[in-house]
C-alpha cells in the first residue's frame, strides 16, 4: 500500500524543459523544509500517472504543483480542486488534477479535507535547464503560497 | 468517388500514431495504413560515445520499457568485452526484467486496454477510459494499479529508481542484492497474486464475447518469434531466438544475437517512420513475424513455473496449432504477468541471489557486438560497432514494435475491410480499429527512438486521395 502522509504535496513537470520544471523545484524544495515532519509527503514526476491516485487516497490533503501556460508569466495560483470529472477526456498516462481526485475517489473512497493546485505561469517549455526570469523572480512568492498551504492543511 | 478516413492520434497506446483507411469508388476498404510519424535519433547520436555509456543512453528511449534497452544494450557490451557475466548477476538482471514485464503488462491491460473490454467497444467514447473502468469495476481498478505499484517497486527497489535505474552495467550490475530488500519484495508477492487473480478472473468471463472481434483483429496465419531457453521453457533475459511458421514448424532455432543481424533484415515503408523488420531468406513482405506475448505463448512448450504452466495449456486449446488472432495477446499478457511473478519468487527463493559477486571487467575485446532480450511487446536487439578505444562507431536496434508493424498493418486492413461497408462507419467501427493496434501494445517511441511526444490520427480518403474525413485527438 501507499505511504500515509496528512498532507501530499503532488508536483509535475520536466526539469528538461525550462520553466516546466518549476512544480519539481518547488517540490525540492518543500522537500528540504518539511524534512523532519512526517506528516509532509513529497512527490515530484514528471507526468501524473493514474497510479498517483492511491497516493492521494493515502493522504488527507493534497497540494498539487505545477506550471501554468496562462498569462500573465510569473504569477502565481493558489486554487481548489474538485472530484468532479474534467469535461475532458483523459489519457492513459497523464491526468488533470481533479481528474486524479475523481480517480482516487471512484477507486478508494477517498475524499480530501484540501485539494489545491499551485500553479505557476510559464514563459518557454523550451529544451533547457534554466527558468525565464519572470519564473526566477515568482519562486519566493511561490515557495511562500507553498509553505503556508502546507501549514494550512496541517492544521486541517 | 472514393474517401479516405483518418484516425489521428490512435489512443491508449504507447506513443503516438496515426490510421488511415482508404476507400474505392463503391465504399469498400482499398487499404489501411498505421503510420508512426517521428523520426528515430538515438542510432545517430549515439555515435562517438564510449561503448559503456550505451545501457544508460538507450534507456531513455522508454519511459515504459528502460530494463530491457538496458539489458539488451549491456548484453551487446559485453559482447565488445567478451566477458560472461557472474551467475547472480544474470538473476538479478531476469529479476528487474520481470518485475518491468508486470508492470508494463499491467498498464497495457488495465489501463490502455480494459475500457474496450470491460466497458465496450461500443460504449460512450467519454467513459470508455480508466476513469470510466475505475466508476464501474473498481476491484479492477484498484488490481491494475496495485501490479503496477508492485512491479514498479522491485525495479525501485533493485535499480533505486522506478524508471530509467543505472543498475545494469556492461559486466553484470552495481550493486549486489540485501536481504531486507529481497524480503520486501517477497512480501509484495501476495498482494500480486491476487491482484492478477481478479483481472483473468474477469478477462475469463468476457473473452467469449468478443468472438466477433477475435476473428478479424489482425487474424491471419505468420510467422513468430521469441527468445527460448534450453529446456524450451519462457526466457525473458537469456536463450536464443526461435522462429516458427504458422503451423508451428521450426525455421530457425538456436538464434544468437551475432546469427540474429545476419537473418534479419528492415524494410522500410514510405508511409512510417518504423521499419519492417523480416527474415532474410523468407524476403519482404512474406518473411515478416510476430513478435510479444502472443509469439512468446505460441513458441514456447512450457512457462516452467506451475501456476503459469497451467494457464499455458489453456491458452493452447484456443487452436490446434498457433493461436493466430491478435486479440489473444491480451490474454498472452495476463499468463505471462502471472509467470513473472511465480519466477521473481523462485528467483528469490534461492539463496545464490544475495552473492557479492555481480559483475564482470573487462575493455575492448572485439570491435563488435550485439545483444538480445525480451521487452513486454517481443524480442529487443541492440548491435554495435566500436572503434579500437571503445568510441561507438555504428548502432542498430530493432524494436519489438518494428516487428510487428507488418502484422498491425495487415490487421488494420482486415478489420478495416470487415467493419466497414458501403463507405459507411461510426465511432465504434473506428474504435474497433484503434483497437487492432492496441493488442499488440506497440511502442511508438521505442520503434522510432524519437524524443518527446508522439500524436496518432484516422483518416478516411477518396479515390484520388482527398480526406473525406477525419478523426483527431490531441
Amino acid at each position: 500500500m501507499a505511504i500515509t502522509a496528512r498532507c501530499l504535496v503532488l508536483a509535475c513537470g520536466n526539469t528538461l524543459r525550462g520553466d516546466d520544471g518549476v512544480g519539481p523545484k518547488l517540490a525540492a524544495w518543500a522537500e528540504e523544509r518539511f524534512r523532519q515532519n512526517p506528516e509532509v509527503r513529497v512527490i515530484a514526476r514528471q507526468q501524473w500517472t493514474p497510479d498517483l491516485a492511491e497516493d492521494i487516497a493515502a493522504a488527507d490533503s493534497v497540494l498539487f504543483v505545477d506550471a501554468s501556460a496562462k498569462s500573465p508569466p510569473g504569477r502565481v495560483h493558489l486554487i481548489p480542486v474538485s472530484s468532479r470529472a474534467d469535461a475532458s477526456a483523459p489519457v492513459s498516462h497523464h491526468l488533470t488534477p481533479n481528474q486524479l481526485l475523481g480517480l482516487s475517489r471512484s477507486l478508494y473512497g477517498s475524499i480530501k479535507s484540501h485539494a489545491m493546485l499551485l500553479a505557476v505561469n510559464v514563459v518557454s517549455t523550451e529544451l533547457g535547464e534554466t527558468f525565464s526570469a519572470p519564473v526566477e523572480a515568482a519562486l519566493p512568492r511561490a515557495r511562500g503560497i507553498l509553505e503556508k498551504a502546507v501549514l494550512r492543511f496541517l492544521d486541517r | 468517388m472514393s474517401q479516405t478516413i483518418t484516425i489521428d492520434p490512435v489512443t491508449r497506446l504507447e506513443g503516438h500514431g496515426k490510421i488511415t483507411i482508404q476507400l474505392n469508388g463503391q465504399g469498400e476498404v482499398e487499404n489501411a495504413h498505421f503510420h508512426v510519424t517521428q523520426v528515430r535519433g538515438f542510432e545517430r547520436f549515439s555515435e562517438g560515445r564510449p561503448f559503456y555509456e550505451m545501457p544508460s543512453l538507450m534507456a531513455r528511449i522508454c519511459g515504459i520499457c528502460p530494463v530491457s534497452h538496458l539489458i539488451a544494450s549491456a548484453k551487446a557490451c559485453e559482447a565488445i568485452m567478451s566477458v560472461r557475466i557472474p551467475h547472480t548477476a544474470a538473476q538479478l538482471r531476469r529479476l528487474l526484467n520481470l518485475a518491468q514485464m508486470v508492470q508494463s503488462h499491467a498498464l497495457s491491460f488495465f489501463y490502455l486496454a480494459s475500457p474496450d473490454l470491460l466497458l465496450g467497444m461500443e460504449s460512450d467514447p467519454k467513459l470508455r477510459n480508466i476513469l470510466g473502468v475505475a466508476a464501474t469495476k473498481p476491484e479492477l481498478g484498484r488490481a491494475g494499479i496495485a501490479l503496477r505499484r508492485i512491479g514498479q517497486s522491485i525495479i525501485e527497489l533493485l535499480g533505486d529508481k522506478r524508471v530509467h535505474p543505472g543498475w545494469v552495467v556492461p559486466g553484470g550490475v552495481t550493486e549486489p542484492l540485501s536481504a531486507g530488500k529481497r524480503d520486501k519484495i517477497l512480501a509484495m508477492l501476495p498482494e500480486a497474486y491476487s491482484s492478477f487473480g481478479l483481472a483473468l478472473g474477469a478477462y475469463k468471463q468476457i473473452a467469449a464475447t468478443f468472438q466477433p472481434e477475435i476473428e478479424v483483429f489482425a487474424n491471419f496465419p505468420s510467422n513468430y518469434m521469441s527468445l527460448i531457453s534450453e529446456e524450451e521453457a519462457i526466457d525473458f533475459t537469456d536463450g536464443a531466438l526461435r522462429l516458427i511458421d504458422s503451423t508451428g514448424a521450426i525455421i530457425e532455432d538456436g538464434m544468437t544475437a551475432s546469427r540474429y543481424t545476419e537473418v534479419i533484415g528492415e524494410a522500410v515503408e514510405p508511409y512510417s517512420y518504423t521499419k519492417f523488420a523480416y527474415y532474410k531468406p523468407l524476403g519482404y513482405p512474406d518473411g515478416s513475424y510476430r513478435v510479444g506475448p502472443l509469439a512468446r505463448l505460441n513458441i514456447v512448450k512450457s512457462m516452467g513455473t506451475p501456476k503459469a504452466e497451467k494457464e499455458l495449456a489453456e491458452f493452447k486449446q484456443l487452436a490446434a496449432g498457433p493461436v493466430s488472432s491478435s486479440f489473444h495477446y491480451h490474454h498472452a499478457r495476463l499468463v505471462e504477468i502471472l509467470y513473472g511473478i511465480e519466477k521473481i519468487e523462485e528467483i528469490l527463493a534461492d539463496s545464490r541471489i544475495l552473492d557479492k559477486h555481480v559483475r564482470a571487467t573487462a575493455g575492448v575485446n572485439r570491435l563488435e557486438g550485439a545483444g538480445q532480450a525480451e521487452a513486454p511487446r517481443g524480442v529487443l536487439h541492440h548491435h554495435y560497432k566500436v572503434d579500437e578505444n571503445g568510441k561507438i562507431t555504428w548502432a542498430n536496434l530493432v524494436i519489438a514494435t518494428g516487428q510487428n508493424n507488418n502484422a498491425m498493418n495487415r490487421g488494420v486492413l482486415q478489420a478495416a475491410r470487415s467493419y466497414i461497408k458501403d463507405g459507411k462507419f461510426s465511432e465504434g467501427i473506428l474504435n474497433r480499429v484503434e483497437a487492432v493496434v492496441r493488442t499488440f501494445d506497440p511502442c511508438l517511441s521505442c520503434s522510432t527512438h524519437a524524443f518527446g511526444q508522439m500524436p496518432l490520427e484516422i483518416s478516411l480518403l477518396s479515390a484520388c486521395g482527398e480526406v473525406v474525413d477525419r478523426v483527431a485527438r490531441d
